[in-house]
């Protein structure tokens, strides 16, 4: 469980993020198209997941569009927005700004996603949605960087996740 | 359980919709400002549940587009719009939209809503969303006409449903 800090107000979260040296988690989201998305999907590349409360939300958004960007030239590494939006808002999103080198993934269909990266704030105004996280995976499947975002308002540290592929 | 046509496909629901005569079950969803929206909210007022997938598809859409026209007309009547999109998906629609006379109510936080109304999927592309349906419930808080859309795409019967307050 941690602490992280929303317009003054304190929030708590359900778990902690996996540790770095540690195996990732699976996973099973909902993805484009509503098809399945496992971390299986992947095996072979490093995987960055960018998770977050909305898309529908400025921070969120732009966490988005600058992953897009920095990920754009990066080798075997693919970067998952992970958040609790229905995939027809990510839909929405990525087709009206042209994002094409980022997926999104939905926890709609998912709540053990929520223990599994202990991602899930679970009082205050954001209860039920996901806390502002990256988690970094080597191609090994282990966990090689995590930042739970604090305060929630902030934007993610770009430098350290990318630094660690 | 109940039965949606989807083209060849049959969608099946867990539960069926409350009975018209019948007590409408209670709910706790939330609004686009993040705000609880119970009965007990809306007490006095006969309330039209405009329940879809999701917002953010054009079926959907156009039943808030529609409902948000029609109940200029009708005395104390609040239409409330149930779906698993999240509140800023919802309040994005209706700014953009200028949507103003009907409000949203987001089941993310609140998965027994689904239950109560017999309203989830269970399986098909859309599984774990809100079938479409409509649900008027009287000032005292019986539901006086209910419908089960079918096929999956096929708009409400708004007229039916105006009829019935």
């Amino acid at each position: 469980m941690a602490e992280i800090e929303f317009r003054g107000n304190t929030m708590n979260t359900g778990g902690n993020l996996p540790s770095v040296g540690a195996p990732a988690p699976d996973f099973s989201l909902t993805g484009d198209g509503l098809a399945p998305v496992s971390l299986g999907d992947f095996a072979g590349k490093r995987v960055v997941l960018n998770i977050f409360p909305s898309i529908d939300t400025a921070t969120c958004a732009t966490s988005v569009r600058t992953f897009n960007e920095r990920a754009a030239g990066v080798g075997d590494t693919v970067v998952l927005c992970v958040s609790a939006d229905l995939p027809f808002a990510a839909g929405r999103f990525c087709g009206d700004e042209g994002i094409e080198n980022v997926s999104c993934a939905s926890t709609f269909r998912s709540p053990e996603f929520y223990d599994a990266y202990g991602v899930q704030i679970v009082d205050g105004m954001l209860a039920g949605l996901c806390a502002r996280a990256v988690v970094v995976i080597g191609a090994d499947g282990i966990v090689a960087h995590s930042e739970l975002v604090n305060p929630i308002s902030d934007e993610p540290d770009y430098d350290a996740a990318l630094g660690a592929l | 359980m109940a039965e949606i046509e989807d083209g060849e496909d049959i969608i099946c629901t867990c539960g069926d919709l409350p009975a018209v005569g019948a007590p409408a079950p209670d709910f706790k969803l939330i609004g686009a400002n993040m705000e609880p929206m119970s009965r007990g909210v809306f007490a006095g007022q006969r309330l039209v549940l405009n329940i879809f997938p999701s917002i953010d598809t054009e079926t959907c859409a156009q039943s808030v587009r529609v409902f948000n026209e029609f109940v200029i007309g009708f005395y104390a009547t609040t239409v409330l719009c149930v779906s698993a999109d999240l509140p800023y998906a919802a309040k994005r629609f209706c700014g953009e939209e200028g949507i103003e006379n009907v409000y949203t109510a987001s089941t993310f936080r609140s998965p027994e809503f689904a239950e109560d109304y017999g309203v989830r999927m269970m399986n098909g592309p859309m599984e774990g969303l809100c079938a479409r349906a409509v649900v008027v419930i009287d000032e005292d808080g019986r539901v006086v006409h209910r419908e089960l859309v079918s096929p999956l795409h096929a708009e409400p019967d708004y007229g039916a449903a105006l009829s019935a307050l």
